[in-house]
């Protein structure tokens, strides 16, 4: 009896957050973009199969067959529905509509990002996960491969957190300039010379290039070694490395020169990324995801509408 | 008295250049259908958008029963209907998904919003529109759903900014009406610069001009604020006996009259004189004449008046303000 009058407490509660998440998934779902963007992403990852089917093995044509998310051009269709909720004239229609009744502003947001992220997960699973069922069960004339289980859910997790990072990242860019458009400039003029700027960070590991290249090895990463790795404190071997890195950045910005430190070879010295690591790299987008929607519900919170 | 709207110098400058109001105190009596009267750009609409927590004000507070507002003063929003001009609808919503939404918005459980959303689509004459999508809706349609969404929670306050606009007779009457009905129960603020409505719905007002509060009180309080007693006799006969009655009319002790356009005298009675007894001294002289009378208007408008006076002294008061 207590936990039927707990959910039904928690469901009136959540009610406007599930309202809005479902009148947003809709009014996507409606919208041109968003159709075209899915019968885009059918055609392309069909063509580049087909055109690749007996070059590539298996983890090099999965890698090839999500470049187009991390690199170009889905990017771009990504982060223009990320701008879209709170800027231009949807903001007056907004507020007219949604945030002069009982809802925080906070609690908006969440949902419109929600449902964002929900859409761009929707979309790139739906193709790509029969596509890389397809491309795995085939039988084609090329070598077998050793693409395990975990390395494409891994694979596909890591490339699904850099699309919800572009999302947070349009979201945050959508609440600070305003003007839709001029959000989306700003955005392609950071995304696209991202590796220049990583690689002056020494981050080049997180850039969309690099985890494209890094694909194939991840692909190919059974369970098991993982659960070794962990046990022989990798995790501790990863975390220092991400604070070395992260060191590095803030030297770098504050134009200090960082202490010389014996490292690993450098990411980029052998073409097998034996040294990618899964959980940095989900530090380093998932760090800055996180961060983006708390400094737009920030940024939205102190906004006149 | 109980109020339902408090504001203590309220205020709000856009971007360091615009003052959009201008330390306004305003006290909104709880159960009152307040007009909040002013010309085009008078802050009408930034001050309902403050009461509503959608702008931040630069300084000075706002209260709506008691509570403050601000963004994320959700209790209060809990507590008011806005209706904004020509309101901004979801267009590929129809009516009872776009109520429905507004319903689960207010936090309203499913045995409570749907009848309530049937009761509101039949009140303000949406029933047969149901099947259609909002962006197949005429401005008169739009504003009849703006006001059934802001009837869906029954709030006890109603922001209603501009409910006339755009509206054909009959849809205007039947807005009119229905604020009528409303401020039987509820407090009702009207932002509007159609004195006519005003006139016609309300019992308190409020008279905005440059962001500044020039006026709030009763509309019997506005009446009385007039200086002069006009009224305009609209007479038959030639247009030298006008003339002279216009003349005989004048030599009685504060009395003034003009000539009007057409066969119209207008006639200006001083404060301190009856207006009762003025009259009946005109009528008198005008059944002794050979002019006869059509009709008699107690002014254009006693509001209207009221209320360009206000603006004038406001105007001509320069630094004093």
């Amino acid at each position: 009896m207590d936990s039927t009058a707990k959910s039904s407490k928690l469901g009136t509660r959540m009610m406007p957050y599930l309202a809005i998440l479902q009148h947003d998934l809709r009014s996507l779902w409606a919208s041109r973009l968003v159709r075209l963007w899915l019968a885009a992403t059918a055609i392309l990852t069909f063509v580049l199969a087909i055109s690749n089917w007996a070059l590539f093995q298996d983890a090099p044509l999965i890698a090839w067959l999500l470049f187009p998310y991390l690199v170009f051009p889905w990017f771009f269709v990504v982060v223009v529905l990320g701008v879209s909720p709170v800027s231009g004239s949807r903001a007056e229609a907004l507020a007219d509509g949604i945030l002069s009744r009982p809802v925080g502003r906070c609690e908006y947001l969440l949902a419109a990002w929600s449902a964002r992220v929900v859409l761009v997960w929707a979309v790139y699973l739906v193709v790509i996960v029969p596509a890389i069922t397809v491309v795995t069960l085939a039988k084609r004339s090329v070598p077998d491969d050793t693409v395990t289980v975990y390395g494409i859910v891994s694979s596909l997790a890591l490339v699904g957190l850099v699309l919800t990072f572009l999302v947070s990242l349009g979201f945050l860019m959508g609440t600070l300039l305003r003007k839709p458009l001029l959000a989306v400039v700003v955005l392609i003029f950071v995304w696209y010379p991202i590796s220049l700027i990583l690689s002056v960070f020494s981050l080049e590991e997180f850039s969309p290039i690099s985890l494209c290249q890094a694909l194939p090895t991840q692909l190919r990463q059974p369970w098991q070694e993982v659960e070794e790795k962990s046990e022989t404190n990798t995790d501790k071997e990863d975390i220092s490395t991400f604070t070395n890195q992260f060191s590095h950045f803030l030297s770098v910005l504050s134009g200090t020169k960082p202490e010389p430190k014996a490292t690993n070879p450098d990411f980029f010295e052998s073409d097998e990324f034996k040294d990618f690591s899964l959980f940095r790299v989900t530090l380093g987008y998932g760090l800055p995801t996180v961060a983006a929607v708390i400094l737009a519900v920030l940024c939205f919170h102190r906004r006149d509408l | 008295m109980e109020l339902a709207i408090r504001t203590e110098h309220l205020t709000k400058i856009y971007s360091e250049r615009l003052i959009a109001v201008n330390d306004m105190n305003l006290e909104v009596p709880r159960g009152s259908v307040f007009g909040l009267l002013g010309p085009n750009g008078a802050g009408k609409t930034t001050t309902l958008r403050l009461l509503l927590g959608l702008q931040r004000p630069t300084a000075g507070r706002a209260e709506v029963f008691g509570k403050s507002c601000g963004p994320n003063a959700v209790a209060v929003r809990s507590q008011i209907g806005y209706l904004p001009t020509n309101p901004n609808l979801p267009g590929n919503l129809r009516p009872i998904e776009y109520l429905d939404l507004l319903g689960k918005l207010s936090r309203l459980p499913h045995q409570t919003r749907k009848p309530r959303i049937s009761a509101l689509l039949r009140a303000v004459g949406l029933l047969g529109a149901t099947d259609q999508r909002i962006q197949t809706f005429s401005t008169g349609m739009c504003t009849r759903l703006g006001i059934a969404a802001s009837l869906v929670a029954d709030p006890p306050l109603l922001l209603w900014d501009e409910p006339t606009a755009g509206l054909d007779p009959s849809a205007r009457r039947f807005t009119l009406d229905l604020i009528r009905e409303l401020g039987k129960t509820k407090t009702v603020v009207v932002a509007t610069h159609i004195l006519t409505d005003i006139d016609q719905i309300c019992d308190h007002l409020g008279v905005m001009h440059e962001g500044r509060m020039i006026f709030a009180g009763t509309m019997q309080d506005m009446k009385r604020r007039l200086r002069r007693d006009d009224f305009t006799l609209e007479l038959d006969g030639d247009a030298d006996g006008i003339r002279h009655l216009a003349g005989d009319i004048a030599n009685i002790e504060g009395i003034d009259a003009h000539l009007g356009t057409g066969q119209t005298l207008l006639v200006r009675i001083a404060d301190d004189h009856s207006r009762s007894g003025a009259l009946a001294e005109v009528l008198k002289i005008i059944d002794d004449g050979n002019l006869s009378l059509h009709a008699i208007y107690s002014s254009r408008n006693a509001t209207e008046n009221a209320y360009l006076q206000l603006l004038q002294e406001d105007e001509a008061h320069g630094f004093d303000r």
